[in-house]
């Protein structure tokens, strides 16, 4: 047929109205959750903090020594040097989270353990470690099995022995250096042990020796100046050490970063300086229900003098006992069904079990504690153990499934070099596929553990109990949890003046933790990502 | 070499030495683990609801009160003093929470899904998806605290009947903290339609809204409606929030009539936590009938997982 | 070889008083070596006979048969799909690792079935190192990638004088000697491959693999690749699977020619496969007919 088949002037034009609309309803619709939480954050921040009460020249001055040196040098570094603007927010970062771990990891040593009940079981662990590592090195043409008894016994006679012994001691150093070398030196070597890998074992003994010293000072300075040493040690190892070491090395490998530095100082000196003009001029800061009082005393009728310290050391004791629990048996199942399990029924059905446990209610596993640690094996209600047996097997499923996921993106390429060298399965495993996994491992079992510590549910059905006046201090103890005991104020003493004062500041405790592990969680998986 | 020293040396079975066995059976019993926390679930579910009812208790050997099967699931007064069980109050309230975040939940949760999938640049999606994760992220019974203290004050104003403690505003919060699930699923479902199917569209002349809403929505149709189905398992379950926004009255409701969610009501899950928090003693029909709650929740949600699971696999086989 | 390397092959359990088991050995590898001459045409280290291959019920190798001598390297060649690769899996039995995979016939290794029933693959695979196509260097530091071999088999003797001697070997020694605790994933493409020939010779097997060991690298890399196969046939025998024939003629003292539908069409010394092939089929693939 013949048309004409001139040049063309213009091709049309279609319509795009209907599409850009439409883009931006799907843009408000996935703002709006976030959008609508963010204003409840703020709301309940608001009450919480209670910003508004403070004196116009308190905000006056942080305004003049924080936030705007703040916002001047981070508008500068990040227009004109992204890379040190991220590093400085990071060093300042990794001090808030690691400082508030630390004031956790205090809290333990404070009121929970002994510090020479501590450093007695890491030592009779590295005397464990050390005769087990002895008896691999002294001859490896032992049997296995005769190895393994005699490993076992060491271990056995070490750790029952040893803490005793120790703890029996008539004189003892002072906790402080106690501390020091308990948690000191297990960080100062894991700090060694980064520098050996950045830079060589040359450097490796001056940095375990420097990271000895710092929290050494804690423990001899520390008195001398009026500090308590205990805190004191722990802040240090828990929180300068890794921060100042995550500086030193980040600097050492991109000393074009060290502009970074700079914005760490403006926000950390200006808060210094902040704090000491408010002082000296004698303006109020806010009055907080989020204080040192709220953090540090019990429950109370009043829900002015209402505090967090005994849920908050529960919820500690919990997430310490669910990681112990979940993290190996997780860990253990997604090895199995990722590296051993053929292609059968079975499999397929655990693998099915296991996506149907990870939907099944979280108080339907409260109910599961309950009748079968209280009522079959005869437990008593609400204790450390049985609640954190329970959230343990809650958060099971998901922890197998993360841990798949990360076991599943190490490259087959290294289990085929591993193979092809005549490794036996364990030994890539535990050579190869665990290493390389492990950070993925460590990101999955983070949230997990967070959505641990955000349930109520199966804490108030093993019957934990809705008010605790002291610490939990065993297994055995009954044990509150932040979560419970907002829930707590917020239904069984629902009041005006706990929905103001109280369960705010409750929440606003809650999140922080929780957005912080939440964020340690994010930052470890976008690196292990960028590793790849 | 003499070939029965090499012999000997080929035929080691490293396969059984001692640690190889040590450790897979470990990892074995780590995964068998989660067959053992299921049957412990029926188990103890069915032997415990078995002797809150009548008609099972005698032969559990349970003497003392008990309820009617019947009464249990057409009855409708739940008032454990009376040792009345009735159990529609709590189910017309669970029905009203999952319709009511539906509502909610579904249609933000496809829209964030398209636009995460087709729309987002990848800058924009490495900020939104962690910001969506804390939206799950966050407890649920600090989601009930916000619908009772910020969310119903505000409501009152445009609704001034709107009861203290009342479902719309369980429902919206239920709904918010589900979205990302219906969301990240969702895109899971969209992002496995091939490319090739877009190109397609393009090459026809179709503009980005033709190809998102007439490719590959359709195509992504199966993930999509997985994803329905075990957010809604999810809000049916959901206990904190609603034990503190929706209030400790049961009452029966019609999950289909608005005015309904004006008031308060009692879902299942939040009757179980009501039990518990007042003084029951351990073998009493109040403790059991926390058991046949219990087994009646479980088994929706696994029902409904298991056709969430079998539409998914669906959409995995299509492409 | 050296002999105390030779006394501890997977064993973990072995109770044997060492000094006996050492000198049975000794023996046994001066007969072997005299027997043989490691220059001159070597005695058979790897025989196969009639080997098939299925991948389900796809046939990916037919009725294979040919001998590896000792001391020499092996070429196979061949158009992709020709089931080169398959055979070359089939010596270490990594093939044991793909479900799908059936092998039928016989594989010797100095005269023992590999194929057996008892024959456990990874005590098979201490004694059959393997270098694969791209470099997978393990995310450790050079010395650990080198010495795993030899601590997954608790082998004796000095690690640090081993690990240097076998990146020696691997002519990397110069290169790497001040940075050995840095992780293998930072060299570059040509040292991360002679990083995993170091770590496979590092405990001392007996035949080695190398599955297109230079086809990920760039021509200088390649070029230093193969002069280090050359050297490694003066102590190991080494079999390798390549797709470029320049290569082959250049290392190789033998060469199979394997063609589509995974038959071996022809094997000699590749003198002969170049210059004056048997088969037609071969002529026309050499030189370019047919590919």
């Amino acid at each position: 047929m013949a048309t004409e088949r001139g040049t063309i002037e213009s091709f049309g034009h279609v319509s795009r109205t209907a599409g850009t609309v439409f883009r931006y309803l799907l843009l408000a619709a996935t703002l709006f959750g976030i959008v609508a939480l963010t204003v409840l954050l703020i709301y309940v921040a608001n009450d919480a903090i209670r910003p508004l009460t403070a004196d116009p020249g308190w905000h006056l001055t942080f305004l003049l020594t924080l936030v705007l040196p703040t916002l001047a040098v981070g508008a500068y570094l990040f227009r004109t040097d992204p890379a040190s603007f991220r590093f400085g927010g990071a060093i300042v970062g990794t001090l808030a989270v690691s400082t508030m771990f630390a004031g956790g990891v205090a809290m333990l040593f404070v009121d929970i353990v002994e510090p020479v009940t501590w450093f007695a079981y890491v030592l009779a662990l590295c005397l464990a470690l050390g005769g087990v590592v002895v008896i691999e090195r002294l001859d490896r043409r032992l049997p296995f099995l005769v190895r393994f008894v005699a490993a076992g016994v060491i271990v056995l006679v070490s750790l029952l022995v040893v803490p005793g012994a120790v703890t029996s001691l008539p004189v003892y150093p002072s906790d402080g250096v106690l501390l020091t070398l308990s948690v000191g030196a297990p960080i100062a070597l894991v700090v060694g042990r980064y520098v050996a890998a950045a830079d060589g074992r040359r450097r490796r003994v001056a940095a375990v020796v420097a990271t000895l010293v710092v929290v050494g000072l804690g423990a001899f300075v520390g008195p001398l100046v009026g500090v308590t040493p205990v805190p004191a040690t722990v802040v240090l190892a828990v929180a300068v050490v890794p921060t100042g070491g995550y500086a030193i090395g980040r600097i050492r490998r991109n000393p074009e970063r060290r502009a970074g530095l700079g914005l760490a100082a403006v926000i950390l000196g200006g808060t210094v300086v902040g704090a000491v003009a408010v002082d000296a001029l004698g303006f109020a800061g806010p009055q907080s229900w989020v204080d040192w009082g709220f953090l540090t005393s019990a429950h109370s009728g009043t829900a002015a003098n209402a505090g967090l310290y005994p849920a908050i050391g529960g919820s500690i004791l919990l997430m310490v006992t669910v990681a112990a629990l979940s993290f190996p048996l997780g860990v253990g199942a997604a090895v199995y069904l990722e590296e051993y399990a053929p292609d059968n029924r079975l499999t397929r059905f655990i693998d099915v079990n296991i996506s149907n446990l990870a939907g099944v209610p979280s108080v339907v596993y409260g109910l599961l504690g309950l009748g079968v640690f209280v009522t079959y094996l005869g437990q008593s209600t609400g204790t450390v153990l049985i609640g954190g047996a329970t959230l343990a097997l809650l958060i099971l499923p998901i922890v197998i499934i993360s841990a798949r996921e990360a076991l599943r993106s190490v490259p087959d390429s290294m289990r085929q070099a591993s193979y092809g060298m005549g490794a036996t399965r364990w030994q890539t495993i535990k050579n190869v596929v665990l290493p390389r996994a492990f950070p993925g491992i460590l990101t999955g079992t983070i949230l997990a553990l967070g959505r641990a510590i955000g349930e109520t549910a199966p804490l108030i059905m093993i019957g934990a109990p809705n008010v605790l006046f002291s610490l939990p201090t065993a297994l055995s103890s009954k044990v509150s949890a932040m979560p419970l005991q907002v829930y707590a104020w917020a239904s069984l003493f629902a009041s005006e003046p706990f929905y103001q004062a109280a369960v705010p500041a409750g929440v606003v405790v809650l999140l922080i933790v929780l957005l912080s592990m939440n964020s340690i969680a994010i930052v470890l998986r976008n690196k292990y990502q960028s590793d790849q | 070499m003499s070939t029965d020293d090499l012999t000997q040396d080929l035929t080691r079975r490293t396969e059984n030495a001692p640690q190889e066995l040590l450790t897979r059976s470990f990892f074995f019993l780590c995964a068998v683990l989660s067959i053992v926390t299921t049957l412990s679930i029926i188990v103890l579910l069915t032997t415990e609801a078995a002797k809150f009812f009548s008609v099972t208790a005698p032969l559990m050997g349970v003497e003392g009160p008990t309820a009617s099967v019947v009464d249990f699931l057409t009855g409708t007064e739940w008032v454990i003093n009376n040792e009345q069980f009735g159990v529609l109050p709590l189910v017309s309230a669970t029905l009203a929470i999952t319709i009511g975040s539906a509502v909610v939940s579904l249609p933000l949760g496809v829209a964030t899904a398209i636009y995460l999938s087709e729309y987002a640049t990848p800058r924009a999606r490495s900020l939104l998806k962690p910001a969506l994760e804390v939206l799950a992220g966050v407890p649920t019974v600090v989601y009930g605290f916000f619908a009772v203290v910020y969310i119903t004050p505000a409501l009152k104003t445009i609704i001034p009947n709107l009861g203290t403690f009342n479902m719309l505003s369980a429902s919206i919060v239920v709904g918010i903290m589900i979205i990302p699930m219906v969301a990240s699923i969702s895109e899971d479902a969209m992002s496995a339609v091939p490319d090739s199917l877009r190109q397609a569209g393009y090459g026809m002349g179709a503009t980005k809204f033709d190809v998102s809403v007439g490719i590959v929505v359709p195509a992504s149709l199966s993930g999509i409606f997985s994803s329905f189905i075990l957010a809604l398992s999810r809000a049916i379950g959901e206990t904190m929030a609603v034990t503190v926004a929706a209030g400790s009255q049961a009452n029966l409701l019609n999950p289909l009539n608005p005015a309904s969610y004006l008031e308060g009501a009692l879902p299942m899950t939040a009757a179980m936590v009501n039990l518990l928090t007042g003084d029951i003693t351990g073998g009493g029909i109040a403790y059991r009938s926390l058991f046949a709650i219990g087994l009646t929740l479980f088994v929706i949600t696994l029902v409904m997982n298991i056709i969430s699971d079998l539409v998914a696999q669906r959409y995995r086989e299509e492409y | 070889m050296t002999d105390n390397q030779k006394q501890e092959y997977a064993a973990d359990e072995s109770t044997d008083d060492p000094t006996t088991d050492d000198m049975a050995i000794r023996t046994d590898v001066s007969e072997s070596v005299s027997a043989s001459g490691p220059t001159t045409s070597g005695a058979p280290v790897v025989r196969a006979e009639n080997v098939d291959v299925w991948y389900n019920d796809d046939q990916a190798l037919q009725d294979i048969s040919l001998e590896i001598p000792e001391n020499q390297v092996t070429a196979m060649i061949g158009p992709s799909g020709c089931g080169k690769s398959t055979f070359l899996r089939c010596i270490n039995r990594m093939n044991d690792m793909i479900d799908a995979a059936r092998v039928e016939g016989d594989l010797h290794l100095r005269g023992k079935n590999v194929y057996d029933d008892d024959v456990d693959p990874v005590a098979l695979r201490r004694r059959v190192g393997m270098v694969f196509q791209s470099p997978n260097p393990f995310p450790k530091s050079i010395y650990d990638n080198v010495a795993y071999g030899l601590k997954i088999q608790n082998k004796d003797g000095d690690y640090d004088e081993i690990v240097e001697n076998s990146l020696k070997r691997a002519a990397l020694w110069d290169e790497v000697k001040d940075q050995l605790d840095t992780s293998g994933l930072d060299l570059s493409g040509g040292q991360q491959q002679r990083l995993c020939i170091a770590r496979a010779i590092a405990p001392d097997p007996e035949v080695i693999l190398m599955d297109e060991p230079a086809s990920a690298l760039d021509p200088v890399a390649t070029s230093k690749i193969e002069d280090l196969i050359s050297e490694l046939a003066e102590e190991y025998t080494v079999v390798i699977v390549t797709h470029n024939m320049q290569q082959a003629a250049r290392i190789s003292n033998k060469t199979a020619v394997f063609l589509t539908g995974g038959e071996l069409v022809e094997f000699d010394d590749t003198e002969k496969i170049f210059e004056n092939p048997d088969s037609q089929r071969v002529e026309d693939y050499i030189t370019g007919k047919f590919g």
